[in-house]
């Protein structure tokens, strides 16, 4: 088999590099030390700014764990930053686990896996047709594909409701996932289409004149290529499908402690009566979603920036 | 270096594979577990076979809780056949929820009422609620509800008995005796009055009203209002509204919002009631951060809960909601509603429904007050003992109101109804003009 | 050769799935709600033929003008916000940080993960003013100005909810980006270099052309994402203070849904759709005529 481009995901190479203007003025060869120190001092915003990122990004962490430690009285009448009085009050936590945050996630796991499965199977396979496949009206096809990425899910929850309902799907886990897998395709199958076009088409004709029948390109050839693509778009996928509210309250029968109910939805059931909130609760709630989530998106960063790097290294 | 990549290739080929097999296996495993025997499409709000489904308000579990006792311990025997089956639905989307079930017969038995009056109305018109005028003498149950609940549900739905009012609450102003006392004030009885105390607190430094203003929960300062219509206009001055008669933008509806507009100006409300949310103001006034708040009686939970009220229940006083000078209205006219009335649905009616609102109408106002201290208007059938001296002042000033007024969007249709509670925050920090703020209502009332 | 690659039965099965179950759930939903537009009423109360009564009510209706404004506003603003945003991000991952950005990157990108409504939460507790001073009101008296009543206001209320939005999406943003800046060969990079281009001209003549395509990418997605912003504005404001920072969705919505009008709320999102089409289509133009420049 030949060398085939590690990287498929590589955007189409700009026909030449463009011009270059004229050298600027350059200080004549000064001291290697001297231009170190001061591409040390030039650095030095941008370690502060680095900083600061992360001041803003860790920030709000910290302050759901300590939220999730209060009582909701120290979190109406001490301010926002307070540190919770008592360290080992994890009341809310099983006031949290209570209310089904583990029915909660295995739900959400149960409707977004398939679908997000689904979803790149058929968006891979949709892609490798429209793009690498030769046909008429294949331009058209996927325009359609890609008119469905401006269609707001609002548009079409009131069909569905009642198409689900007069087959029966109602109070199953496949509205969800069907829901979910279509609202998922355009977006995909325009992502992968792109992909495949940064293919180089010589190597399924290569494969072509070896034997290889369509269907086993796309299976040994294509897909595999497609593994960084794939894991990409799979991690865009899953956040949608993740942190979906108005699919998952359309589709599971009601909130919080319902047998469908995904994370999100659960979420709400912390909401009192006219819009009270229990802060505490739903912060552990939330920690716990949180943990849960973070430990599932370092195993899967893992793989998609090894995907990437080992790919840059020789572009 | 070749091999090991097509062996890679192939691995990931069946990864995908089983990954896919995974797809369209696991959604088959929820399949089974969701599936109860006796009912085979699972749907949440099946009717079919013996179930009664009921479906609630993520924000009020009391219904259900009741429902559950009922269902153990008091009708055991005539309901055993007809097993509860509860869900509930967070009230923002609520209405949606029962547009979409209506239309597909597929209401169940028993729900919370919509949050807008006139989408039980619509479809009652459609024919898919049950009348209780009618159904609560077919079980033996006529004289279940207390008159005065009645005319509250029938009044909200345009004269027809369609809910079953599982509260009773009135609303007022409820005030910081020891706040008001330590500031001199008599409690206040007028509008008038109201405006002098407010001005006292405010210059000794106390936060005269806690009220809401937040999003959607700005219908308490909308029932400042409304009821100020009440007092100065009559108790038919929304109706003549609804009717068309009047107008908002007329200038004596007007000047009830600019009253309202004008204390919010002068910084009574605090510092910024756009923050503000319901649970926020209501610990605003149980932490004795402020005098007044205006509240329905339903709070009266929070009130009588020692860990939430720091200022004491008995600490808590209760003031009709105040005259206005040379008005029609009168004090005496108490503002009430029924919470979220409970619907049954018609296409659902059947022996379950039956047996279940024939053992409603003779329990619920019982358990709900000894269990739950909730005053429903059902009929209390059975001694209820202990209860706090707080609701038990509620009772007597229920007892006591010669009549009742409803309020302010009691009348209006939905989009009228946001766009008064979303705009009720502004209105009160003085972002918007009494004017303004009835234009807008009035033009969405259509 | 053709016949294999124009093989009719393996360009059907590769292509049924994706394109039954997309009609299926997404395209005849749509069209059937498209139906709906010439209807006025409910569900509930029955559907009235009404014409074109709805459409023309779309021009006059000040609230749908209102909501273009602020979908217009927020879109132009998120958008620009995260990708350029993301864009640096990517630029101090890639030329920066290099391989040490892993944890960096992972950080940034975490609020992407995190509940819109926690997120809300958050962001109503870091901009409070009332019953208590939040830290960033305080950090403003601290600085000897004054505090903010940040949603007592449309225009307030907005910035609130951009940088919340932009908070949330820029490390998302940054590793789609992230992966296309890591695509640019080295030794490209490296020969500029040579050549004498450092810093800005690097970025201006190397890596911004080179990272082009996936820019575009990410800015299709992106508007075609802001366009439809529901969940974040609904959590944090409700569309508050009044209708004032009310997006198209949220109104259709409401109108569908609570207001019970569903045919004038399908006419509401018709012309959303629309909008997201001539938006993308004006982009999509764009790459293609740089592609094949």
């Amino acid at each position: 088999m030949t060398r085939l481009p590690s990287r498929p995901a590589r955007p189409p190479m700009p026909p030449a590099r463009p011009p270059m203007p004229p050298a600027p003025f350059r200080p004549p060869a000064a001291g290697r030390r001297a231009r170190r120190a001061g591409r040390r001092l030039r650095r030095a915003p941008l370690a502060l700014a680095t900083a600061v990122l992360l001041v803003i990004e860790v920030y709000p962490l910290v302050w759901l764990l300590l939220g999730s430690l209060k009582t909701q009285s120290e979190f109406m009448n001490n301010p926002t930053w307070a540190l919770p009085t008592d360290w080992t009050n994890f009341d809310n936590y099983r006031q949290a686990w209570e209310s089904g945050v583990s029915r909660n996630l295995l739900n959400s796991v149960i409707a977004v896996f398939p679908s997000l499965a689904l979803i790149i199977v058929f968006g891979v396979a949709a892609g490798f047709a429209l793009e690498v496949m030769v046909w008429k009206g294949r331009g058209t096809v996927l325009l359609v594909f890609l008119g469905g990425i401006m269609i707001p899910s609002q548009m079409i929850l009131l069909p569905l409701f009642s198409a689900y309902f007069k087959t029966h799907l109602t109070g199953t886990v496949w509205p969800l996932i069907l829901t979910y897998t279509a609202t998922g395709l355009p977006l995909t199958v325009f992502m992968m289409a792109t992909y495949f076009r940064s293919i180089p088409k010589e190597l399924f004709e290569a494969a072509t004149i070896d034997g290889a029948s369509a269907f086993r390109s796309f299976r040994s050839i294509a897909f595999p290529m497609m593994t960084n693509a794939i894991f990409t778009v799979g991690l865009v996928q899953f956040f949608f499908l993740w942190n979906d509210l108005l699919l998952a309250m359309t589709f599971t029968s009601g909130a919080g402690h319902d047998e469908l109910a995904t994370v999100q939805v659960g979420l709400l059931s912390f909401q009192g009566r006219f819009g009270a909130v229990q802060y505490g609760p739903t912060m552990a709630a939330i920690c716990v979603n949180v943990l849960i989530t973070l430990a599932l998106y370092l195993f899967l960063n893992q793989r998609v920036m090894k995907g990437m790097t080992a790919g840059a290294v020789k572009g | 270096m070749t091999r090991s990549t097509s062996f890679a290739n192939r691995r990931a080929v069946f990864g995908a594979a089983a990954l896919t097999c995974l797809a369209l296996v696991l959604p088959a495993c929820a399949d089974k577990e969701e599936e109860s025997p006796g009912d085979g499409s699972g749907s949440p709000a099946t009717s079919a076979g013996g179930d009664f489904a009921y479906l609630g308000l993520t924000e009020n579990t009391t219904v259900a809780s009741v429902l559950a006792a009922l269902e153990k311990d008091y009708c055991a025997d005539t309901l055993a056949a007809y097993p509860l089956k509860a869900s509930d639905y967070a009230q923002d989307q609520f209405d949606q929820q029962l547009q979409l079930l209506a239309p597909q017969d597929a209401l169940p038995n028993l729900s919370s009422g919509p949050n807008a009056p006139a989408l039980a109305v619509e479809l009652y018109e459609g024919g898919y609620l049950v009348d209780f005028s009618t159904a609560l003498a077919e079980v033996g149950a006529a004289d279940a509800l207390l008159p005065a609940a009645a005319s509250v549900v029938e009044s909200l739905y345009d004269g027809n008995l369609i809910g079953l009012p599982n509260e009773f609450n009135i609303e007022g102003v409820w005030y910081n005796k020891q706040l008001l006392s330590d500031n001199g004030i008599e409690p206040p009885a007028t509008w008038d009055e109201f405006t002098a105390a407010n001005a006292k607190l405010a210059a000794a430094g106390v936060q005269p009203w806690s009220v809401a203003g937040s999003g959607g929960d700005g219908w308490n300062i909308t029932r400042l209002v409304g009821n100020y219509i009440f007092r100065s206009l009559g108790p038919d001055a929304m109706q003549a509204v609804a009717d068309g008669s009047a107008a908002l933008t007329d200038a004596e509806y007007v000047a009830a919002a600019d009253a309202v507009n004008a204390w919010g100006t002068a910084g009574y409300f605090g510092a910024a009631p756009t923050s503000i949310d319901y649970a926020t103001a209501m610990n605003t006034f149980l932490t004795g951060q402020a005098a007044f708040y205006y509240m329905g009686s339903w709070a009266l939970g929070n009130f009588n809960n020692e860990e939430e009220n720091q200022i004491g229940a008995d600490n808590i006083g209760y003031l009709p909601f105040p005259d206005v000078a040379g008005g029609k209205g009168s004090s005496d006219q108490v503002p009430a509603n029924a919470g979220m009335p409970q619907i049954m649905s018609t296409a659902a009616y059947g022996d379950a429904s039956k047996a279940w609102l024939k053992c409603i109408a003779d329990n619920f106002g019982h358990v709900a007050l000894s269990e739950y201290g909730v005053i429903s208007g059902f009929q209390v059938n059975g001694e209820v003992a202990d209860l706090p001296a707080l609701t038990q002042e509620v009772q007597q000033i229920m007892a006591d109101a010669p009549s009742s007024v409803l309020w302010f969007e009691a009348k209006f249709s939905a989009e009228a109804t946001t766009t008064s509670q979303t705009n009720a925050g502004l209105l009160a920090e003085g972002g918007l003009s009494g004017a303004d703020f009835m234009a807008a209502i009035q033009a969405d009332l259509g | 050769m053709r016949q294999v690659l124009g093989d009719r039965k393996t360009i059907a099965a590769l292509l049924a799935p994706a394109l039954i179950t997309y009609s299926a759930v997404m395209l005849a939903p749509m069209l059937w709600s498209l139906g709906y537009t010439f209807f006025s009423g409910s569900p509930v109360r029955g559907f009235t033929w009404s014409g074109l009564a709805n459409f023309a009510e779309l021009f006059k209706d000040p609230k749908t003008k209102d909501a273009i404004a602020f979908t217009a506003k927020y879109a132009l603003t998120i958008t620009t916000g995260q990708v350029a945003l993301g864009y640096l991000l990517a630029l101090l991952y890639v030329f920066y940080l290099k391989r040490s950005s892993t944890l960096i990157r992972t950080l940034t990108f975490f609020p992407v993960v995190l509940p819109t409504v926690a997120v809300s939460l958050l962001f109503q507790k870091l901009f409070e003013i009332a019953p208590a001073t939040g830290p960033v009101n305080s950090a403003l008296e601290a600085l000897g100005g004054e505090a903010v009543n940040w949603f007592g206001s449309g225009s307030n209320a907005f910035w609130v909810i951009a940088i919340m939005d932009i908070w949330r999406s820029m490390g998302f943003y940054a590793v789609l980006l992230y992966a296309g800046l890591v695509d640019i060969p080295e030794d490209v990079i490296e020969s500029a270099r040579l050549d004498g281009a450092g810093g800005w001209r690097l970025a201006r003549f190397i890596v911004f052309p080179m990272s082009w395509p996936v820019l575009i990418s990410a800015l299709i997605f992106s508007i075609n994402g802001t366009l439809k912003v529901f969940d974040s504005i609904y959590a944090l404001t409700g569309g508050g203070p009044g209708s004032q920072t009310t997006p198209l969705t949220l109104y259709m919505y409401r109108t569908a849904f609570a207001y019970g009008d569903y045919g004038y709320g399908s006419s509401i999102a018709l012309l959303l759709t629309m909008l997201c089409l001539v938006v993308t289509v004006f982009m999509f133009r764009g790459t293609r005529k740089d592609l094949t420049a």
